[in-house]
């Protein structure tokens, strides 16, 4: 810290063009090159910093977060390795793996998960997609968005109550419209094997569709006009220009909203435990509620370390898929 | 603008087109409104009139909704004798808490590495939002053993640290886009008048002001409506109030009237907060990637 000080000051010091290059040249600079001090490109890169300045200005954070995320990641290994229970922990000669390839709950549980995300993703991008193309430029775009807002602030738990309470088979007023429509039988939608995933897509449907409408407005905004004028001029039709200009200058911005709203799928089960805890019988007992079920509800942390490890080791490498995304948009922003 | 005139052009299928759209809107609008609607007028329901739908097929005994003498009991009865305003207090104190240590911690990292560059940056950015990315339950196994350990299940602090482990990691990735907006020739600029590091930042603090705003309030949010770390970290003594509400659900005795005014109580505030934070709102919940 002090030595970088020196440095400033010294520079201060010095308005020569020749000084100042030789003042660049300690080893104390993070880049070697010579950057004019005006034109420091990129900006955010500062090259004559002192890195021990930033570096205890980075620690706290750092340190705080390995001891929440690294430090756990090991126990979670040792812990997968192990016959965890209330005051035991043995060996178990990688048990709570070799179990898992005949466990089919966990096996069913993918399949489920992949299901549930896909038929989320699917509903909502139609939806989604389509609500946003019609809001965008309409008079009452404001009013209606801010409405589109609300499910998405209420908590997951609150929404998965009110589902039930609007699912439920006597006094559920979705299931007396469903009847009504005689698209349902006296069963509760949730209560049946054959309906009930349908029901928790449609809890999530309503709760985050605005999302991918919102994401989808953002994109609608910087879509070039001259060229759908220009086609337009050309006498394509509003579905051809839809189809040949809005939608590849959307795919960037839906392909975030389809990487973000599946990692969601896989984080939060808030609504399926209100609403159907995995039921009935193993109809919708997708991964995590699976391994919610195994660690906290029969205490079997080992054998739910070993899962989560697997469940963890599967995002994060959809996560990387998600980094990249995200670099491949950064350069166009800029 | 010439363009108008050429939107004039239209054939029949965008008239359709507009009239289904219209139609699509105002459809949604009425399914994205309806729960909300429902759960805050049965919160000011007796139970047997929130209970009373028509029979099947009777769409005319749709006003049955609005056949009711409001009470507002059930809020009584959550404070009253259900020990709300502790949840309320709980979940206040640890949204609030993990929203202030993360955004302090979070700025000051994000600042650091907007402003050097070192081997291996990307590698420890891409730790930091894995951490943020990965699935609560797959966290929650070996944070619960720890913390059970270092007696903090069932604590505020607890509770605070547990949501830190989401909030922290989003306030790095996020505010760090936002230093990167500032130039660094401003705190140059400073620093050659003779500001120290320190007062040079303070100097670009008012230009992030607003977004670190912005970002305490979604951290908030974030952790207000978590229901799982509440669940199994705060359980015992630091019940939030969406573990509390799910403690409503007996049974034998699910009490709706209750669980209405829960809901009631822990959507509110957020809604309203999640208005005011309207211009950063999307650029939070993508994580950075889309900007309005």
């Amino acid at each position: 810290m002090s030595n970088s000080s020196t440095t400033i000051d010294r520079q201060k010091g010095f308005a020569g063009g020749a000084e100042l290059f030789r003042v660049r040249q300690i080893p104390d600079s993070v880049e070697s090159k010579p950057v004019s001090h005006v034109a420091a490109d990129p900006p955010s890169v500062n090259p004559a910093a002192s890195k021990a300045y930033y570096f205890w200005l980075m620690m706290p954070a750092i340190i705080v977060l390995a001891f929440i995320s690294i430090y756990p990641f090991f126990w979670m290994i040792y812990m997968s390795l192990h016959d965890v229970d209330i005051g035991k922990v043995e060996w178990n000669n990688f048990e709570n793996f070799t179990k898992l390839a005949s466990d089919t709950r966990f096996l069913m549980g993918w399949w489920l998960l992949i299901q549930y995300s896909v038929m989320c993703l699917t509903l909502q991008l139609i939806i989604g997609v389509f609500l946003a193309v019609a809001l965008n430029g309409s008079r009452w775009e404001k009013v209606l968005v801010t409405t589109l807002l609300m499910p998405m602030m209420v908590a997951p738990l609150v929404a998965g109550m009110v589902w039930y309470f609007l699912y439920n088979g006597t006094f559920g007023w979705y299931h007396w419209l469903f009847q009504s429509l005689g698209i349902l039988g006296a069963k509760s939608i949730l209560a049946s094997a054959d309906t009930a995933m349908l029901g928790l897509v449609l809890v999530d449907v309503w709760q985050w569709t605005p999302l991918i409408t919102l994401i989808t407005l953002a994109g609608l905004k910087r879509v070039p006009q001259d060229q759908l004028e220009a086609n337009m001029v050309d006498g394509a039709s509003p579905l051809r220009n839809f189809v040949s200009v809005t939608l590849p200058n959307l795919y960037p911005v839906l392909l975030i909203a389809i990487m973000l709203r599946f990692m969601d799928n896989f984080r939060f089960i808030d609504s399926i435990l209100v609403l159907t805890g995995g039921g009935p019988g193993n109809a919708t007992k997708i991964l995590p509620v699976y391994l919610f079920e195994v660690s906290f509800k029969f205490f079997k942390l080992g054998r739910g370390a070993a899962i989560a490890l697997i469940l963890l080791i599967v995002t994060i490498i959809l996560g990387m898929l998600l980094v990249r995304i995200f670099d491949r948009q950064q350069p166009k922003k800029a | 603008m010439a363009s108008r005139e050429v939107i004039q052009y239209e054939g029949w299928p965008s008239k359709v087109f507009k009239w289904f759209s219209v139609v699509f809107i105002a459809f949604y609008m009425v399914w994205t409104v309806l729960p909300l609607f429902v759960m805050f007028m049965s919160s000011f329901k007796d139970l047997l009139e929130a209970f009373q739908i028509p029979p099947v097929g009777d769409w005319a005994g749709v006003t049955v909704f609005f056949n009711f003498t409001p009470t507002t009991k059930h809020y009584y009865e959550l404070f009253a004798n259900l020990g709300f305003s502790t949840y309320l207090f709980n979940s206040l104190v640890a949204a609030g808490g993990s929203a202030v240590v993360s955004v302090v911690l979070g700025s000051m990292c994000a600042y650091s590495l907007s402003r050097i560059e070192f081997r291996g940056k990307s590698d420890l950015f891409f730790w930091i939002i894995s951490t943020r990315m990965a699935p609560v339950v797959a966290v929650l196994v070996p944070l619960y053993w720890i913390f059970r350990e270092l007696n903090l299940v069932g604590t505020l602090p607890g509770l605070i640290l547990a949501y830190t482990t989401f909030n922290l990691p989003f306030a790095i990735w996020i505010l760090k886009g936002f230093f990167d907006n500032v130039p660094y020739a401003i705190e140059e600029a400073q620093m050659v008048d003779g500001a120290t590091r320190l007062q040079a930042l303070r100097a670009i603090l008012p230009l992030v002001a607003p977004g670190i705003g912005a970002f305490i309030v979604l951290c908030i949010l974030f952790a207000w409506n978590d229901y799982l770390f509440a669940a199994i970290i705060g359980s015992g003594g630091a019940k939030t109030l969406p573990a509390a509400t799910r403690e409503l659900v007996q049974p034998q005795n699910i009490q709706w009237g209750q669980i209405m005014a829960a809901g009631v109580v822990t959507a509110l505030p957020m809604m309203f907060l999640g208005l005011i934070i309207r211009k950063y709102l999307v650029t939070g919940l993508t994580m950075g990637a889309v900007k309005e």
